[in-house]
């Protein structure tokens, strides 16, 4: 059965509202990695970086969302082309919202004013670093359209999860033993905090993900291990 | 795939009363037809409920017109028809030889794709059918006239010229004056094929409109080639292809995540 012009047409302009989405991912997370890495050294320069920037990332959300307007009017989809420009109006808000954790944390490094940490990060950039391999996984999924990938994005949340435990459990333990470090250990359970909402937004682009390619609604509750088993 | 669309999904009737039966009102069973050696619909089945809008879907030539043209036998005027299967409408079999067919085609109304009113006043295209049908009462027929075009959204238009010829309505004015003709013998079903195709928007929009509000006395059926009106104004939709029912499902499932590929090939434009 021959394509239409019109199926062309319409295959183009998805074309373009995705790699539109796949170069927001790639700002987002470069903006929580630098953030990440800003805290980590005690920088403030990459941290007003990622800040200035995120003017460009709601520039790109916003055009985005225009573009599946467009898209829409242009096009009226039906199918896996509605649940596809659907998708990418989500995606690119949960995007956005993961670059803007990344200005939530470099705001904290400037709140820092060069003051040392209480100890070196250890969990933090462990965090940070499996949340790229997360988004770098789901944008990967999105673009080629392999649900499988994307489910595997649920278990690895859980990873996320399981560290900002680990986060919390050992800065209780050194506030307890030296009470002026409240302040800090509040500060850095607060970065660690965002990074697990980090995670739920890329899990939710997963599950947008198996809903777009097989039309089936994925809960990540269904794949994580049942509380009390972990 | 396809399942009974049960009662309890389908639009309550006015003042909340609820169908005689839990069947189905229009059960087709494996149908074929043939026109000569044409092989046209090839093992149809599947259920329509009561009061409820189904919209038939699928490219030009898949079946779906001549699908509803069996409902009301309306193939029986063309020659070299042969029909195999059953179409049961209320439990009964309409494909028989003994069946009265002009009773049946008084319960299953047909609204055409070009408004075809009769060239004759407003008034006498409503009244024409119950007059066929022995009414000769001047009140009842008044009454059956306003009733009939207050269903079809056309009375306030009308009241003031149900003496002038019908022909010289606009076209989505004419439109809603054969659906009223066609609503005037109180069927039970009302067949329509591609009923908006030669109307301008906001005439199709007031279609739309009127077929959603007649699904509360009706059953309605509608052939359309447009599937954004499918989307909104049907409860189950149809894809016809080649003769063969493909799917057959809520509408809103057709048109976000079918489970045929060749539905989705369909509706995402892919052919068609």
């Amino acid at each position: 059965m021959a394509e239409t012009g019109t199926r062309k047409q319409l295959e183009a302009d998805m074309s373009d509202l995705k790699r539109m989405v796949l170069r927001l991912g790639m700002m987002s997370g470069d903006a929580l990695s630098r953030a990440v890495r800003a805290l980590e050294k005690g920088d403030a320069s990459p941290a007003r970086a990622v800040i200035d920037g995120d003017d460009e990332l709601d520039d790109l959300t916003e055009r985005i969302g225009e573009g599946c307007m467009a898209f829409t009017a242009r096009h009226q989809p039906l199918g896996q082309d509605l649940r596809t420009v659907v998708s990418i109006i989500h995606i690119a808000t949960d995007l956005e919202r993961v670059g803007d954790y990344g200005v939530n944390i470099s705001r904290t490094v400037l709140g820092l004013e060069d003051r040392p940490l209480l100890k070196p990060l250890i969990d933090i950039p462990r965090m940070a670093e499996l949340l790229l391999e997360m988004l770098n996984r789901a944008l990967v999924a999105f673009d080629v359209g392999d649900a499988e990938t994307a489910r595997k994005l649920f278990i690895m949340d859980e990873q996320i999860d399981a560290l900002e435990k680990q986060v919390l459990r050992e800065l209780i333990t050194m506030v307890l033993e030296r009470t002026e470090r409240l302040e800090q250990a509040f500060m850095l359970l607060n970065v660690a905090r965002t990074l697990e909402r980090a995670g739920d937004h890329l899990t939710n682009i997963a599950e947008r993900v198996v809903y777009m390619y097989t039309g089936k609604m994925a809960r990540a509750s269904d794949y994580k291990t049942p509380r009390g088993r972990q | 795939m396809f399942a009974v669309n049960s009662e309890t999904e389908a639009n309550p009737t006015p003042g909340g009363a609820t169908p005689e039966t839990s069947r189905a009102q229009i059960e087709t069973r494996d149908l074929h037809l043939h026109y000569g050696p044409v092989h046209v619909l090839k093992g149809i089945s599947f259920d329509i409920s009561r009061h409820t809008v189904t919209a038939l879907i699928g490219p030009s030539g898949c079946g779906k017109s001549s699908y509803i043209r069996c409902l009301n036998r309306m193939n029986d005027f063309i020659g070299g028809t042969r029909v195999e299967g059953q179409i049961l409408i209320e439990g009964a079999d309409i494909c028989g030889p003994g069946v009265d067919v002009i009773d049946l085609r008084r319960r299953v109304g047909m609204v055409f794709q070009k408004p075809n009113p009769f060239p004759m006043s407003v008034y006498d295209n409503v009244a024409y059918g119950p007059r066929l049908f022995g009414e000769k009462n001047r009140d009842v027929l008044d009454g059956i006239v306003r009733k009939s075009l207050e269903a079809a959204a056309l009375w306030d238009e009308v009241r003031d010229r149900l003496p002038a010829s019908g022909t010289g309505l606009s076209g989505g004015q004419q439109q809603r004056l054969c659906i009223a003709r066609a609503i005037a013998t109180a069927p039970d079903i009302l067949l329509m094929d591609e009923p908006t195709s030669a109307l301008d928007p906001m005439s199709t929009a007031r279609i739309e409109e009127l077929v959603r509000d007649l699904r509360r006395s009706f059953t309605v059926v509608i052939v359309t080639h447009n599937m954004q009106q499918a989307a909104r104004i049907a409860d189950r939709t149809a894809f016809f292809l080649l003769g063969e029912l493909v799917e057959y499902d809520d509408t809103l499932k057709i048109f976000t995540s079918p489970d045929d590929k060749r539905t989705e090939d369909y509706i995402t434009g892919r052919f068609g």
